[in-house]
């Protein structure tokens, strides 16, 4: 690929992956395609793996999967943690484990799928995928330093992942507090102008209803959750 | 002095630190990276920051997080420990830049003794006998002249390193060929920059250091020396002070000679100058560490001089306050340092959970670890789980005391190389003080284990 491919890329505006997938069946050439394949990718990195990566801190799950066109996005804690465990006992305190989420897994899929055992699989998701949906969503800190809001924040404004919702000022150099996932802002759990550390929880995001409101452009992309598999 | 420290380090040495800070009375923060969340330093410190994420680059590594964390809680100081920035001149002036201290030498100081190779000339002007050795090496035509001048055996050397990493020996002019551009890649990979010099390899050698501490006005006191040759691919794992290899005679000689030669060249803070002594017991200078290192506890054991403490005075422009005949070191110290490695599997690195822990107790015993029960070590960083230290009146009661506090020392759920302590302790060359830095190199770890376990 010639070099401009990159340039192209980093320098696309959040439109250009919007777009995308309505002509996901036009006719186009390989350039196009490839070139809507590392849109894509590129979303789902900048995008997505940041808000994956706090859902997957915030709630302790096992496992998440997103899903945008063909291309899927999954991050799985490592096997036997302390937080897996937790969480499994977690979820069957709070009525889950009926759905058997880290036990009944393993073993029944040994035996291979029936059609019965899918349609319990897909339930299971859509049921965690929602449960997934209402948990909060929080920006955190991207470094120690001193932090401020964007001046034209308020509760309730709609934002994007990846948009920047604030910055952190290193010594006079300002690092961007990014929008993990989409949604409105809800409350804020620190001052402007307070002394911050790396990782310190600064906005709550506050998703909409369920998990579809997660990919409210009407994109193909869907969201499921697993809990406590990993 | 100063009102607040920060921490910016991890494991033993930050719990080190604290420690210090509290004893002397001055308020402390510990830096920590998302890896170290638990860390003991931060759950017992009064205050914590986290400064990024485990990524040492990111957080311990990096100088605007660590005095930023320093500006947002008001410290007024910053103690690198060892490793990290403990000797990087351009942290040293940006924390500076910042209207905060530098608990460590100045930048310009630390930039003075920052490359090796100028470090051996100008100690050499100023008395210390260095081992013949090259310049900077331009090419390999360079390198093998220099080679055949100095003679085979030789050691290559990246002039950016330290700790023995990166460090090879090359016996034949063929070796040499072979190794050259590699070793200058490998160099230019771990301390970003590909310089490398050359030195005579000394066969039988025992390594050396004297402690010494120069304060802002001058006024300098060594504390004694520490032997250093129980070493395995050149990283020490028990050091113990007086050193078995010098008669009382050479370590006043040799202790004096590098107090005088750092003051002379302009040194200041606690530092260490690391020598070879060969088999006549000529030593010869080959670096000086501008930090406190990991070995420091033996000195503070046989001096009863708190080395950190001391540090940080030092860094606040005060005087010694402690002449030469202030400094009286009484009896035998070994500082064994625990690793979680497994020597019967090549000292390969265990990452994991500690199920028990329990240190050892008793007269002379210390411990410096960061362990508990529970604590998961992070794989992120370096294998050191802390250091048991013995003293007592001669060498033969610290070798003793180090073996039943070593039976005593329990780290459950990782593999670790107690048992290749208590085998070294137990052989003849290491009771009669003849080890030298090759030995378990050559002879290998498992006689020594397999001999201990008989």
């Amino acid at each position: 690929m010639p070099e401009n491919r990159n340039g192209a890329t980093s320098a696309a505006p959040r439109g250009a992956a919007k777009a995308d997938p309505a002509d996901a069946v036009s006719g186009e050439g390989p350039d196009v395609r490839a070139e809507r394949d590392h849109l894509a990718i590129s979303r789902l990195a900048d995008d997505l793996l940041p808000a994956l990566i706090a859902k997957l801190t915030a709630t302790g799950l096992g496992e998440i999967e997103v899903r945008e066109g063909s291309w899927k996005a999954r991050l799985r804690r490592p096997a036997g943690s302390d937080e897996a465990r937790r969480v499994a006992a977690w979820s069957s305190l709070d009525g889950h484990s009926g759905h058997g989420h880290a036990s009944g897994r393993g073993p029944a899929a040994s035996h291979g799928r029936g059609a019965a055992e899918e349609r319990d699989r897909r339930a299971r998701e859509e049921e965690e995928a929602e449960e997934l949906a209402r948990l909060p969503i929080v920006a955190t800190s991207p470094a120690v330093g001193i932090y401020q809001p964007r001046k034209d924040l308020a509760v309730g404004m709609r934002v994007r992942a990846g948009d920047r919702i604030g910055t952190v000022d290193v010594l006079g150099v300002r690092e961007d507090v990014i929008a993990p996932a989409d949604g409105v802002i809800g409350s804020s759990m620190a001052e402007a102008g307070e002394a911050v550390e790396y990782g310190q929880e600064l906005i709550r995001i506050e998703l909409p209803e369920n998990a579809r409101g997660l990919h409210a452009d009407g994109a193909d992309r869907e969201a499921a959750a697993v809990l406590g598999e990993a | 002095m100063f009102s607040k420290i920060l921490i910016a380090n991890r494991g033993e040495i930050a719990l080190r630190i604290l420690r210090a800070c509290r004893t002397i009375g001055i308020g402390a923060v510990v830096a920590y990276s998302e890896a170290d969340r638990d860390s003991l330093a931060a759950q017992l410190a009064d205050e914590a920051i986290c400064i990024g994420p485990s990524d040492a680059r990111r957080s311990y590594l990096s100088a605007p997080a660590v005095i930023s964390a320093a500006v947002v809680t008001g410290c007024d100081a910053i103690h690198p420990g060892y490793g990290f920035l403990s000797e990087d001149e351009g942290f040293a002036d940006v924390v500076r830049a910042h209207g905060l201290t530098f608990i460590g030498p100045s930048a310009e100081v630390l930039e003075r003794f920052a490359s090796k190779e100028a470090t051996r000339r100008l100690l050499e002007a100023h008395g210390l006998r260095t081992i013949p050795g090259s310049g900077t090496l331009r090419d390999e035509a360079h390198a093998l002249e220099e080679a055949e001048r100095i003679s085979y055996p030789v050691l290559i050397k990246p002039s950016g390193g330290g700790g023995g990493k990166g460090m090879r020996l090359v016996r034949t002019a063929r070796e040499l060929e072979a190794i050259f551009k590699v070793s200058r890649s490998e160099a230019k990979a771990a301390f970003g920059d590909d310089a490398l010099y050359m030195e005579k390899y000394l066969g039988d050698n025992r390594h050396v250091e004297i402690q010494v501490a120069v304060d802002r006005f001058g006024h300098a006191i060594h504390l004694g020396e520490r032997d250093c040759s129980v070493q395995r691919r050149h990283q020490k794992i028990i050091e113990e002070t007086p050193s078995p290899a010098l008669t009382e005679a050479e370590r006043q000689d040799l202790c004096q000679r590098a107090v005088r030669a750092v003051v002379e060249a302009g040194y200041e803070n606690l530092g260490t100058l690391e020598f070879l002594v060969d088999s006549r017991g000529e030593a010869y200078f080959i670096e000086i560490n501008c930090r406190i290192q990991v070995e420091h506890p033996i000195t503070e054991m046989c001096t009863g001089i708190d080395l950190i403490a001391l540090q940080i005075k030092i860094a606040a422009g005060e005087p010694l306050g402690i002449n030469q005949a202030d400094v009286v070191s009484r009896g035998h110290a070994i500082e064994f340092r625990i690793l979680a490695e497994d020597p019967s599997n090549d000292f390969r690195p265990q990452g994991g959970q500690v199920l028990g822990y329990l240190a050892p107790g008793g007269p002379g015993v210390r411990m410096d670890s960061h362990l508990y029960p529970g604590y998961e070590v992070p794989p992120y960083y370096d294998s050191l789980l802390g250091k048991l230290s013995v003293w007592a009146p001669d060498r033969a009661q610290a070798i003793a005391r180090g073996d039943a506090a070593l039976r005593e020392l329990l780290v459950d759920g990782l593999t670790t190389n107690i048992e290749l302590h208590r085998a070294i302790l137990a052989n003849q060359v290491f009771i009669d003080g003849k080890v030298t830095t090759d030995l378990l190199d050559r002879v290998g770890s498992a006689p020594f284990v397999a001999a201990g376990n008989r």
